[in-house]
C-alpha cells in the first residue's frame, strides 16, 4: 500500500513535518488495525468485487418509494433533481459505473478507489491518489449521506451529485480521461451498459446521463443509524455519559452547532456554507496566491480548468475564492458533513488533521491566524476532559453498521493522539496569547 | 421681507428635492449583483466564469470615468478596549485591524484612529491601545471619543496623544480634527463619581447624559482655523459624533450641528469622517459629504428613524461571528478633495461608497443592497 | 453604586417600612421582633429581617445620656447607621429614613430605570372602567386603583429586566459585556419573530433560547435557567420595547 507522499509548502517549518507525520500516521495505523484479508487493488483500495459484496451486506435492499428513514420526506423530495428521478434502473446502472475502473485512462481507478465502501466511502488517507500514482491536493470527502448537500467539492463548485460525478473522470490527476467522448467510448459496446442506459434513460448513452446514474446510486447511500440518533430518539443508554457531555459542549461552549447543525430536516451536520478556519493558512501566502489566481482564470475560465487548478496546483488552498472571486471566500472551504466522521478521517480539505483530537485542538486554539479567518473561530478554552468528551461524542455519529471499524479507528486515533498532539496550543486556547498578537506585536511583544 | 430658514430646514428641503429626483431613477442603472455573488448565494447555478474582483479594495469607479485618487489613508476606529484580562475579544479585534492595515500594499499615507480607543477611559485601557497602535507601519493620527474622555475629562488622553483639537495639511488637503463629544455637565448635580459619569456616557441608550456638541469655543477655533482658506479649498473634518442630527436617543447626534455646518457652508465641498456609529453610514447635506466608519469591537443596529436616505445599510450582522459587521477601512482622496470610502468588512466583501455615488445622488456606482436589512 | 440587589421590596416606601418595623420593635422593650419567633413566624416573608434581631434591644431603648449614639443595622444588609440614642418613635424612624435615602440615591430605582432608558409603559387599561356590566360582575368590577396596581407591578418587572439587560455583572458576563452594547433600547432583538429556526442554535428557538445563547456566547456568561427570575425579567423588557409591533413568527 502506498504511503502518503504529500507535498505541503508550509509557511512554518514546524507544520510541514506535522503535516507529513499526521498524514502518514493514521494510514498505516488504520491499515494495521483493519482485518488483513481484504484483497486490495493498485491504489490501496479494496477490490471492486470485495466492495460490492460489502455493500450488499450493508445495504441488502434499497426502497426507493419513499424517503429513507431519518430524512424529512419534504426536504428529501426537494433534493431529488427534477431531471433525475430516483429509479431502480438508474441506481443499478450507477452502481455498476461507480465501481468500474474502465472509466479511467489507465484502467486502474474508479470512483470506488477513492470512495471505498470498506473505508467509509472515502480512502482514509490525507489526499487521494489517482492514475499513475499522482496525488492531488484535496482530501476525498465521503459519499455517505451526500444526498442533502447543497454543493459538492470542498469549494462547492458542483451544484449536484450528478454534476460532480462527471468531473473526476476528466481530471488528469484523478481518472485522467482526456474528454467526455473517451469516457463513453470506454464503456460503449459493453452489453450490460448498452442495456442499462437504454432502460434507465431510454436513449443513447451519453456523458451527462452517466453522471446522473452515478448520482442516483450515490443518493441511496444513506447511513444515519448511529448511536447518537438512537439517543436522540429516546434511548438514554445509547451513548456514554462522556459522549452526552460532549453533545452538551457541541451545543454550548465548543460552539460547533452553528456551522455543524443537526436537525430532522438537515441531519448531516453541515450548514452548507464556506468558512476560513485557518487550515489553508498553514500552507501558503494568500494575498500573493489570490493575485496569481486572478490572472490564471482570466486566461481560461472553463469549468474543467477550474477543476484542474483546484486539484492540481497550489491555488487549491484559496478554496471557494477560486469559484466566486469574492474576497470573503479566500481560504474558505465547505463545512463538511460530520455523520460517520469516525471512519472518514483524516480531516480537513487537505487531510492534514489525522485524529479528531487534532481537530478539536485546532478549533480550541482559534484556528490559524490569517487576514481572512472567519471571526466565528475563536479560542475556546476547552479543558482536556472536555476535549475527550467532544471526541467521544463525535465517534457516536457513525452508523451502527460500521461499528467495528469505528471502534478500531477510535482506538487507533486515541493511540496516535496519546503519542503526539501536533496542533495543540494551550496558551492560545486559554487566551494567554491572543490571535493576531504574534503577527502584530512580534515574538517579543505582548500587549499588557 | 426676507424669510430666514435655519440650516436644518434648508437641508430638509435639499433632501426632499434631490430624493424627488431619485424617484425617477432608472432601475437598470443600479449596479447588478455580481455574477459571482449570485452563484455563491444560490449554490445551484453552474459555476460561472470568474468575475475579477480587486482583492484589497471594493468596487472602483468605472475606468476613465472619474479622476484617480490623489492619495489614500487607512482608518481604524472604536475599539472599546478593556484590559486584556477583562476582555480579550476587543483586543483581538484591534490586533486584527492593525494586521490588516500593515498588510496593505502599498502602505497608506497615514492611519487615522477614529476615537473610543478605550471602553471606560481607564489609563490601562488607553495605554494598551497606544501600545498596540505603535505597531502600525504607517504614521498615526488620532481623534478622541467619549469613551476615552469622561473618566478623567481627557487628562490621560492628552498625556498619551496630545491635544484633542488640531488641524494639519497633507498633500494639499486641510484636515481638521474636532472633539465633538463635548457634553453639558450632567454629573455634578447628581453627585456622580468619575466612574459613574463614565459609565453613564458609555451607555449608548443612557438618557441621563447630554447630547454631544462641538461647543462654542471649538466652533470659534474652527472658524479661525478655516478663515484663511479659499472657498474651493479641500477640507476633510474628523469628528467622532456625526456632525448632523440622526437619532438623539443614541447620541447619533451633534446638538450644534447647524452652527458647525454653517461654518462649513461657504466651501464648495467638505468631507466629514466620523466614528461612533459602528456601521455603514452615509449622508449628504448640501456641500457636506458625511461618511461613518466601522468599529473593530462590535456593530450597532441602525436607528429606527432619522436614517439618511442615501445610506445603503450593511446587512444585519450574525452574532455568532463577533467580527461580523466590524472591520477597518480606507479613504481614497480624489484631487478635488472628495473621497471614496472603502469599508473593509471582516468576512464580507469590501463595500465602497464612492465619490461618484455621492455626486450622482445615489445613481451611479451604487453599492450592493443588503439582503438582511434592519427592521 | 449598589453592589448587590436589595433583598427587601425595593421601593422607598418598603424601605421605610422595613426600618420602621425594626425601630418600633426596638422601642417595644424586648418584645419579640415580628417575624423572628412566634406562631406566625413561618408565614412571614423570609426576606425581611427585622432590625431588632441584629441590634441589642437595650441599645434602642430610651437612654438618658445625651451625645451617645447607637448603631442600627439596616435590613438590606447595608452599613450600620448611627443615630443619637435619645431618639425614639417617629423622629427615630425619620432620621433612619433620611440617612438610608442619602446612602441609597437609587432607592427609587424604577423611576431611575425609566429615566435612563426610556422604558415604554404597559398598555393603558382605563377602558376597563367603562361599560356598565363591570359594576355587576364579581370578577370584572375593576377600579382605578386595580389598574394602577397592575401597571405598577408590570412596570417594575420590566424595569428589573432593563436593569439586568444593562448590567454585565447581573448577566454574569466574564468579559464585561452587557446586552445594550449591541442592543441599545433592545433594538435588533425582534421578539415578535419567535418561534423561528435560529441558525446559531441549529434548531427552532423561542426568545429565551436565543437570550441564553447570547449570554453564553457574546456575553460569555453562565447559562441562565429558562424559568428563573432573570430570564423572565429579560424577556419582559425585550418584549416591552417592541410594544405595538405585529407578531410575525418565523421571520429572519
Amino acid at each position: 500500500m502506498s504511503l502518503c507522499t504529500v507535498s505541503f509548502k508550509a509557511r512554518r517549518g514546524r507544520t510541514l513535518s506535522a503535516g507529513l507525520i499526521a498524514g502518514c500516521l493514521l494510514g498505516p495505523l488504520a491499515a494495521a488495525a483493519a482485518p488483513p484479508e481484504i484483497p486490495r487493488g493498485q491504489h490501496g483500495e479494496a477490490t471492486a468485487e470485495y466492495q460490492l459484496e460489502e455493500l450488499q451486506k450493508l445495504m441488502p435492499q434499497v426502497d426507493l418509494a419513499e424517503s429513507p428513514a431519518g430524512f424529512d420526506p419534504v426536504v428529501w423530495a426537494a433534493f431529488i433533481p427534477e431531471d433525475n428521478p430516483l429509479t431502480p434502473e438508474r441506481v443499478e446502472l450507477g452502481r455498476k459505473l461507480f465501481f468500474d475502473a474502465r472509466l479511467s485512462d489507465d484502467g486502474s481507478v474508479s470512483c470506488a478507489t477513492c470512495h471505498d465502501a470498506t473505508r467509509g466511502f472515502t480512502d482514509q488517507i490525507p489526499v487521494s491518489e489517482g492514475i499513475g500514482g499522482q496525488f492531488g491536493k484535496r482530501n476525498a470527502p465521503t459519499v455517505l449521506n451526500t444526498a442533502l448537500l447543497q454543493t459538492l467539492f470542498w469549494d462547492g463548485r458542483s451544484p449536484t451529485l450528478d454534476h460532480q460525478a462527471r468531473l473526476p473522470i476528466l481530471n488528469p490527476i484523478e481518472m485522467g480521461m482526456p474528454n467526455e467522448e473517451a469516457a463513453i467510448k470506454a464503456i460503449r459496446g459493453i452489453p450490460e451498459y448498452e442495456e442499462g442506459f437504454k432502460k434507465a434513460f431510454g436513449r443513447e448513452m451519453n456523458y451527462e446521463d452517466l453522471g446522473k446514474a452515478i448520482g442516483a446510486f450515490e443518493r441511496t447511500l444513506v447511513f444515519v443509524d448511529s448511536p447518537f440518533r438512537r439517543f436522540l430518539g429516546g434511548d438514554p443508554g445509547a451513548i456514554s455519559p462522556e459522549a452526552q457531555a460532549g453533545w452538551e459542549l457541541f451545543n454550548g461552549k465548543a460552539r460547533c452547532m452553528t456551522c455543524h447543525p443537526m436537525n430532522p430536516s438537515n441531519p448531516l451536520g453541515t450548514d452548507n456554507r464556506f468558512h476560513n478556519v485557518g487550515v489553508s493558512a498553514r500552507h501558503q501566502d494568500f494575498e500573493g496566491l489570490a493575485q496569481q489566481a486572478l490572472k490564471a482564470i482570466q486566461e481560461d475560465a472553463s469549468e474543467q480548468k477550474l477543476d484542474e487548478l483546484a486539484i492540481g496546483t497550489d491555488m487549491s488552498e484559496l478554496g471557494r475564492f477560486m469559484v466566486t472571486g469574492n474576497r470573503a471566500d479566500i481560504g474558505s472551504f465547505r463545512t463538511p458533513l460530520i455523520l460517520n466522521i469516525g471512519i472518514t478521517g483524516p480531516y480537513m480539505h487537505d487531510g492534514s488533521l489525522a485524529t479528531l483530537w487534532d481537530v478539536i485542538d485546532h478549533y480550541n486554539k482559534g484556528g490559524e491566524d490569517n487576514p481572512f479567518l472567519d471571526g466565528g473561530i475563536e479560542p475556546l478554552a476547552l479543558s482536556e476532559e472536555e476535549i475527550d468528551q467532544l471526541v467521544a461524542f463525535l465517534f457516536t455519529l457513525t452508523d451502527v453498521r460500521f461499528a467495528d471499524q469505528n471502534q478500531r479507528l477510535f482506538e487507533a486515533q486515541r493511540a496516535a493522539a496519546n503519542e503526539q498532539r501536533l496542533f495543540r496550543d494551550d496558551a492560545a486556547a486559554q487566551r494567554r496569547t491572543l490571535p493576531f498578537e504574534q503577527r502584530v506585536m512580534g515574538a517579543q511583544g505582548k500587549p499588557e | 421681507m426676507a424669510t430666514y430658514k435655519s440650516v436644518e430646514t434648508r437641508y430638509l428641503e435639499d433632501r426632499r428635492a434631490f430624493f424627488r429626483g431619485l424617484r425617477n431613477l432608472d432601475r437598470r442603472s443600479f449596479l447588478k449583483v455580481s455574477a459571482a455573488a449570485m452563484g455563491a448565494a444560490a449554490g445551484l447555478a453552474a459555476p460561472h466564469s470568474f468575475t475579477p474582483v480587486s482583492v484589497a479594495r471594493g468596487a472602483e469607479s468605472p475606468p476613465g470615468a472619474a479622476p484617480q485618487p490623489a492619495f489614500r489613508f487607512a482608518y481604524i476606529s472604536d475599539s472599546h478596549l478593556y484590559e486584556r484580562d477583562v476582555n480579550d475579544r476587543f483586543v483581538r479585534g484591534l490586533l486584527r485591524a492593525v494586521d490588516d492595515v500593515n498588510n496593505l500594499d502599498p502602505q497608506p499615507d497615514f492611519v487615522f484612529y477614529g476615537g473610543d480607543l478605550a471602553q471606560l477611559g481607564q489609563a490601562k485601557e488607553l495605554e494598551l491601545g497606544a501600545q498596540i497602535l505603535k505597531n502600525l507601519k504607517a504614521p498615526l493620527r488620532i481623534m478622541v471619543g467619549e469613551h476615552d474622555w469622561y473618566l478623567d475629562m481627557g487628562q490621560k488622553w492628552r498625556e498619551l496623544f496630545g491635544p484633542p483639537t488640531y488641524s494639519f495639511d497633507h498633500k494639499g488637503v486641510h484636515f481638521v480634527v474636532l472633539n465633538s463629544v463635548v457634553e453639558r455637565d450632567f454629573w455634578t448635580a447628581r453627585g456622580m463619581s468619575p466612574m459613574e459619569r463614565m459609565r453613564t456616557v458609555a451607555g449608548l441608550d443612557n438618557g441621563l447624559q447630554s447630547p454631544f456638541t462641538v461647543g462654542a469655543a471649538q466652533r470659534k477655533w474652527l472658524q479661525d482655523d478655516l478663515a484663511r482658506l479659499p472657498d474651493d479649498a479641500r477640507i476633510i473634518v474628523f469628528s467622532h459624533s456625526p456632525l448632523y442630527k440622526l437619532y438623539k436617543p443614541w447620541n447619533f447626534w451633534t446638538d450644534d450641528a447647524d452652527e458647525v455646518q454653517a461654518i462649513l457652508k461657504r466651501f464648495q465641498r467638505v468631507v466629514v469622517i466620523h466614528g461612533h456609529t459602528h456601521q455603514l453610514l452615509t449622508n449628504r447635506i448640501g456641500n457636506i459629504h458625511f461618511h461613518g466608519v466601522l468599529s473593530t469591537a462590535w456593530p450597532w443596529p441602525y436607528a429606527p428613524e432619522g436614517m439618511p436616505e442615501i445610506t445603503i445599510q450593511m446587512s444585519r450582522p450574525d452574532p455568532f461571528n463577533p467580527h461580523d459587521g466590524c472591520g477597518d477601512g480606507e479613504i481614497h482622496v480624489h484631487p478635488d478633495g472628495l473621497v471614496d470610502k472603502v469599508y473593509s468588512l471582516w468576512n464580507r466583501n469590501p463595500v465602497t461608497v464612492s465619490r461618484a455615488y455621492m455626486l450622482s445622488a445615489g445613481k451611479e456606482s451604487v453599492p450592493p443592497l443588503p439582503n438582511r436589512p434592519s427592521y | 453604586m449598589r453592589n448587590a440587589p436589595l433583598r427587601c421590596p425595593a421601593s422607598a416606601a418598603a424601605g421605610t417600612i422595613c426600618v420602621l418595623l425594626g425601630a418600633l420593635a426596638g422601642c417595644a422593650q424586648n418584645a419579640a421582633p415580628p417575624g423572628a419567633t412566634g406562631p406566625n413566624a413561618s408565614e412571614r416573608p423570609p426576606a425581611i429581617t427585622p432590625v431588632a434581631a441584629t441590634a441589642e434591644p437595650s441599645a434602642a431603648a430610651p437612654a438618658a445620656a445625651g451625645g451617645e449614639t447607637v448603631a442600627i443595622g439596616a435590613c438590606d444588609g447595608g452599613a450600620a447607621v448611627e443615630v443619637p440614642s435619645s431618639l425614639t418613635g417617629q423622629p427615630l424612624a425619620d432620621s433612619l429614613m433620611d440617612q438610608w435615602q442619602r446612602d441609597h440615591p437609587e432607592a427609587n430605582w424604577v423611576a431611575e430605570q425609566q429615566e435612563r432608558h426610556a422604558l415604554i409603559p404597559p398598555a393603558d387599561n382605563s377602558d376597563l372602567l367603562k361599560g356598565d356590566q363591570g359594576k355587576d360582575h364579581a370578577y370584572g368590577n375593576y377600579t382605578e386603583r386595580d389598574i394602577l396596581t397592575w401597571a405598577r407591578e408590570t412596570e417594575k418587572f420590566v424595569a428589573e429586566g432593563s436593569r439586568i439587560f444593562h448590567s454585565a455583572d447581573e448577566l454574569g458576563s466574564t468579559v464585561a459585556v452587557s446586552c445594550d452594547m449591541c442592543h441599545p433600547h433592545a433594538a435588533n432583538t425582534h421578539p415578535e419573530t419567535y418561534p423561528k429556526y435560529q441558525t446559531q442554535l441549529g434548531r427552532v428557538a423561542l426568545l429565551r433560547d436565543m437570550i441564553d445563547w447570547c449570554i453564553e456566547n457574546p456575553v460569555r456568561g453562565e447559562h441562565l435557567d429558562p424559568n428563573g427570575a432573570k430570564m423572565r425579567a429579560l424577556e419582559a423588557y425585550i418584549q416591552s420595547q417592541r410594544k405595538g409591533v405585529a407578531l410575525n413568527y418565523g421571520k429572519h
